[in-house]
């Protein structure tokens, strides 16, 4: 059973990390695209809006898509002067606890308000409020949708490595959301090991 | 029970129960927005919110995911991020030491100069004083600095970036305070307002941020004089001594060129802050590749760290959209606007009483989280009592800035603490930060007594 | 629902405007007063202006998925939800004011707008309308056609496609960041709606050729949204009063226009140094033929609905221009010519 939570939680992480290398190249993509737009501006005297359009939307795709590979890394910022020096067993409770209580509510509610939204985007194929900007605006409407379902995945995994830390199997958690050890864990050990 | 009351009382609960549960230490946007949940859902159960309120995320959501203004976000943060890993910050700072080098309080001078030219370009605090911390710290406890002196321009240094523009954190307040300003103005029956924009914001930032590194500089500068002990000068050794003239041209001058030229062309008015940025990250990316380093690696490296930085500043504000949410509609809003317009005092007081909680926010939070929560709650009700936004707006970032300085809570003393050598005591870190906190609280009382310092040349360049 | 069971209702409205944004901002206020105040407080409508719970352009969504029960906005915002709804806003060298409220009440426009917006589960309702607007704010003079190549120009709408072909570069930005573009050059011009709203804008710090009539904007309806199912439960009498506040409303903001326009333009004059033009009437030509030729586009859409908008609108306007120039403008003509007070 244990094998099996350890799996799925590195099943999604897989998935995150993967989404986390591909998406992450749409920063580089947003770069060259404004430039590109700026040097037709200054330099040519031309514009396009569905340029101007694009960069911004790639924008918009690349902080929601990754945001799941950014929790599986841990670089949601968190105030850390309690969590940090903490046992790993009271960091997955604190991790149990807010995955639980607040990330997958909130990803609930956001997939709940975000499914008929962009259904509706989808059914008249919506595209830029601009004239003559980009089409296709259900696509990045569609990434609210994405954005919540892979943090909620994330959350998932995260349950996932609580539960196997809980369990006294900390060995099991895939390397890639190992909590880091702390000056706490040694005390602990050592005070185990005097049993 | 009036429902009307019952909504501001949950509203105010709600602010000091997400305090209480940032504590915990799970991740602050989902704990912001979770929390911001139950709140609404007792807000339901007490029939004083409406649950398809929420329907307006998606809507909000949208809105930031198209917003020219917040694209210069990720430019900027792609164009620091590339010259940190290009290492050409760290030769900007090298050479810059060799070039003061022999001056005692030198090495220190250059720290502050470059600090102030790239930090925080990025705008997390954490980041800017980890990359200032290892690259700076051994080379100053090296040259035989006074630890005391060494950390405490460090920290200074790596949080001063947020103000002295380009900033991350002034182009999101720019966003905000110009949303709120338009609306503020209509509402008081001012027809003809001056809009308020992210690069008058810049403008605003700038002398300011000179401002502060003067101060550091004339206190280095002091050191240097009263206590030469502490900040020895560092001989430069001859065959280095004659390269010195070509390193300052390869090293020192592209850089510099380029941080002018997106600075000018925003403030110059000739672009915006976000197609300046694209300039700059492209700039970037062309420095690096003139120093063959712009290899596929960097650039792997400089977009993820771009897109997840990116990601985690949206991320906060997507989950403050929640409170937001709930806080107005649950009459937060009226909350705040009757506790600031009745203290005794009027305006002034009022600032001093919003600042006061910035601070200690501070304590717990970064820069992001803070301004994303309070500037919308308490800028409408300050701009209607006549504050300047931009000054608003600049004070805010020297304040939070202060905010992280201060022991024993200052953020940006934990990030050092977490990169400085181990036998560097804590008590060095929080002994030689005092006297930067010192220049602050007088920067701050000096913004205060000027606000021109802030208003003149916005007002120069609109004409 | 409960709600009406008890008597006391309140509706969320969101608008596209500012809160006391001159005629507009101001005219969705009002209009939400006024059903408060002729219902008795059994509907009370609570105002949310632009950004307040959702960013402006999501008015509509924010209706459409039960988040307010009603927008105050422009139908051609939505023109990416059917290029239809463009025409219950104005389209360029389209209907004056008097003729588009003639198409929507009596023409047949209402009914096809409540086809469109039946698709969302929406009623549109015409809340008010600026009268024609003012062709834009120019850093340089316009000598002739020549000099709008590669100009800068923010316009939205089919207003932008017009210019478009006329060979500007047109962007679409929102109405706050228009300033700090067009002073930092990323505009060369812009338009916005006229003197009573650009005076608050301050695009004549900036730009000192203001030029006028608009061609492509020539008397622009502002509407108000309801949610139709919502509507439809409700007691008739608050149905009836929903529509003729709309309509009261409709008046009152023409009205607003049409007293402070003038006064705005004198300020701006008088006091700020702006310079009134005409457009070179090359540009006026070339405007009418590019904006036949959109509309021809709208004319020949394969979206049957669009189709039928536009051979509405255009049959309309063959009947009402008519009128409008045989009398009406004769008339003005007359006046500026021989009436002097
Ligand atoms: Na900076
Ligand atoms: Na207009």
């Amino acid at each position: 059973m244990l094998r099996l939570i350890a799996l799925l939680a590195s099943g999604i992480c897989r998935i995150n990390w993967l989404i986390g290398q591909v998406f992450s190249w749409l920063s580089l993509g947003i770069v060259l695209v404004c430039f590109t737009v700026v040097v037709q501006r200054y330099v040519f005297g031309v514009s396009f809006l569905w340029m101007q359009d694009l960069y911004i939307w790639l924008s918009g795709a690349m902080f929601t898509a990754v945001a799941g590979f950014a929790l599986m890394r841990d670089d949601h910022v968190r105030v850390d002067i309690f969590y940090r020096p903490a046992r790993i067993r009271t960091r997955a409770l604190v991790d149990l606890f807010g995955t639980v209580l607040f990330l997958l509510p909130f990803t609930g509610v956001v997939l709940i308000y975000s499914l008929p939204f962009v259904r509706r985007s989808w059914s008249y194929a919506e595209g830029s409020a601009n004239v003559g900007g980009m089409p296709g605006l259900y696509i990045l409407k569609s990434f609210i949708i994405a954005f919540a379902a892979l943090l909620a995945l994330q959350g998932v995994a995260l349950i996932c490595r609580s539960v196997l830390v809980l369990a006294g199997r900390r060995d099991l958690v895939p390397a890639a959301i190992r909590y880091p050890e702390t000056g706490a864990d040694a005390e602990a050990a050592a005070i185990e090991g005097m049993h | 029970m009036d429902p009307v009351l019952i909504g501001e009382i949950l509203a105010g609960l709600m602010f000091f129960g997400i305090i209480g549960f940032l504590l915990l230490g799970y991740p602050v946007a989902f704990t912001l927005a979770g929390v911001s949940l139950m709140f609404g859902a007792v807000g339901w159960f007490f029939g004083v919110f409406d649950p398809s309120n929420f329907g307006a995320l998606p809507n909000r959501y949208i809105g930031f995911m198209t917003s020219e203004v917040l694209v210069a976000v990720p430019l900027f943060i792609f164009m620091g991020v590339m010259l940190e890993r290009s290492r050409i910050a760290e030769q900007l700072l090298l050479t810059m030491g060799k070039l003061f080098g022999n001056l005692r309080g030198g090495l220190g001078i250059s720290v502050i100069l470059v600090g102030a030219m790239l930090a925080a370009s990025t705008g997390v605090v954490g980041a800017t004083v980890v990359t200032m911390g290892l690259i700076s710290l051994p080379a100053m406890l090296r040259a035989g600095y006074d630890p005391k002196l060494s950390t405490g321009v460090i920290c200074a240094s790596g949080t001063l970036g947020q103000i002295v523009p380009p900033s991350t954190v002034l182009i999101f307040m720019g966003d905000m305070l110009s949303g709120i300003n338009s609306q503020v103005q209509m509402a008081k029956g001012n027809y003809a307002p001056v809009p308020v924009s992210v690069g008058d914001l810049f403008a605003g930032a700038l002398l300011p941020g000179f401002m502060l590194v003067g101060l550091y500089l004339a206190y280095t500068i002091f050191k240097a004089i009263t206590d030469p002990e502490s900040c020895p000068a560092t001989p430069v050794p001859a065959e280095e001594k004659a390269n010195l003239l070509r390193e300052v041209f390869s090293a020192l001058i592209p850089p510099l060129l380029l941080i002018l030229a997106v600075l000018g062309s925003i403030l110059g008015g000739i672009a915006t802050p976000t197609e300046a940025a694209s300039v700059g990250a492209v700039g970037a990316m062309v420095l690096a590749a003139l120093r063959w380093r712009l290899s596929f690696t960097i650039l792997r490296e400089t977009v993820i760290a771009t897109a997840t930085i990116t990601s985690m500043v949206f991320i906060v504000l997507l989950g403050a959209s929640v409170f937001s949410v709930v806080f107005r509609l649950m009459g937060g809003d009226n909350l705040v606007h009757e506790f600031l317009s009745t203290l005794p005092g009027g305006r002034l007081m009022a600032v001093a009483m919003v600042m006061a909680i910035m601070f200690l926010l501070g304590f717990i939070l970064d820069t992001f989280e803070i301004i994303f929560i309070v500037i919308p709650i308490t800028a409408p009700v300050l701009l209607m009592m006549d504050v300047d936004p931009i000054w608003l707006g600049v004070l805010v970032g020297v304040n939070l800035q202060t905010s992280f300085l201060t022991p024993p809570f200052g953020f940006a003393l934990f990030y050092l603490r977490g990169v400085a050598p181990p036998d560097l005591p804590t008590w060095a870190i929080y002994r030689g930060i005092i006297p930067f906190v010192g220049l602050q609280i007088l920067a701050i009382a000096l913004l205060f007594a000027f606000p021109g310092i802030v208003t003149w040349l916005p007002r120069l360049i609109a004409g | 629902a409960p709600a009406i069971a008890q008597g006391n209702i309140t509706w969320r409205m969101v608008t596209t405007w500012p809160k006391n944004f001159p005629g507009l901002g101001v005219g969705a206020q009002r209009l939400a007063d006024r059903i408060t105040a002729a219902s008795g407080g059994r509907l009370t409508v609570q105002v949310y202006s632009a950004g307040e719970l959702v960013p402006p352009l999501q008015s509509l969504d924010a209706v459409i998925d039960g988040t307010a029960e009603m927008s105050h906005g422009a139908a051609y915002y939505w023109q990416n939800k059917s290029p239809a709804l463009s025409f219950f806003t104005g389209v360029p060298y389209g209907m004056t004011t008097g003729e588009l409220t003639a198409w929507v009440r009596f023409m047949g426009g209402q009914e096809i707008w409540d086809e469109i917006y039946d698709q969302f589960g929406v009623q549109g309702f015409l809340s008010g309308n600026t009268g024609n607007q003012t062709g834009g704010w120019f850093r340089d003079e316009l000598t002739s056609l020549e000099s709008v190549k590669g100009l800068r120009f923010r316009t939205p709408g089919l207003g932008g496609q017009v210019w478009e072909k006329l060979g500007a570069t047109v962007t679409n930005m929102a109405a706050g960041e228009i300033f700090q573009a067009l002073q930092s050059g990323t505009l060369d011009a812009a338009e916005f709606v006229g003197p009573y709203n650009d005076l608050a804008l301050g695009f004549h710090q900036v730009a000192k050729n203001y030029y006028m009539p608009s061609f492509v904007e020539p008397g622009l309806a502002t509407e108000l949204v309801v949610d139709k199912t919502k509507y439809q439960e409700l007691p008739a009498d608050l149905q009836a009063i929903i529509r003729d506040v709309s309509q009261a409303e409709y008046d009152q903001v023409s009205a607003d226009f049409i007293a402070n326009d003038p006064r705005a333009l004198k300020t701006l004059v008088e006091d700020h140094g702006v310079q009134v033009r005409d457009f070179p009437a090359d540009i006026m030509e070339a405007g009418a033929k590019a904006s036949k030729e959109v509309l021809d586009g709208l004319l020949g859409s394969d979206d049957p609905l669009v189709k039928k908008t536009a051979e509405s609108f255009v049959d309309s306007l063959k009947i009402t221009r008519v009128r409008t120039e045989r009398i009406d403008s004769k008339f003005q003509e007359a006046r500026e010519l021989y009436l002097d007070l």
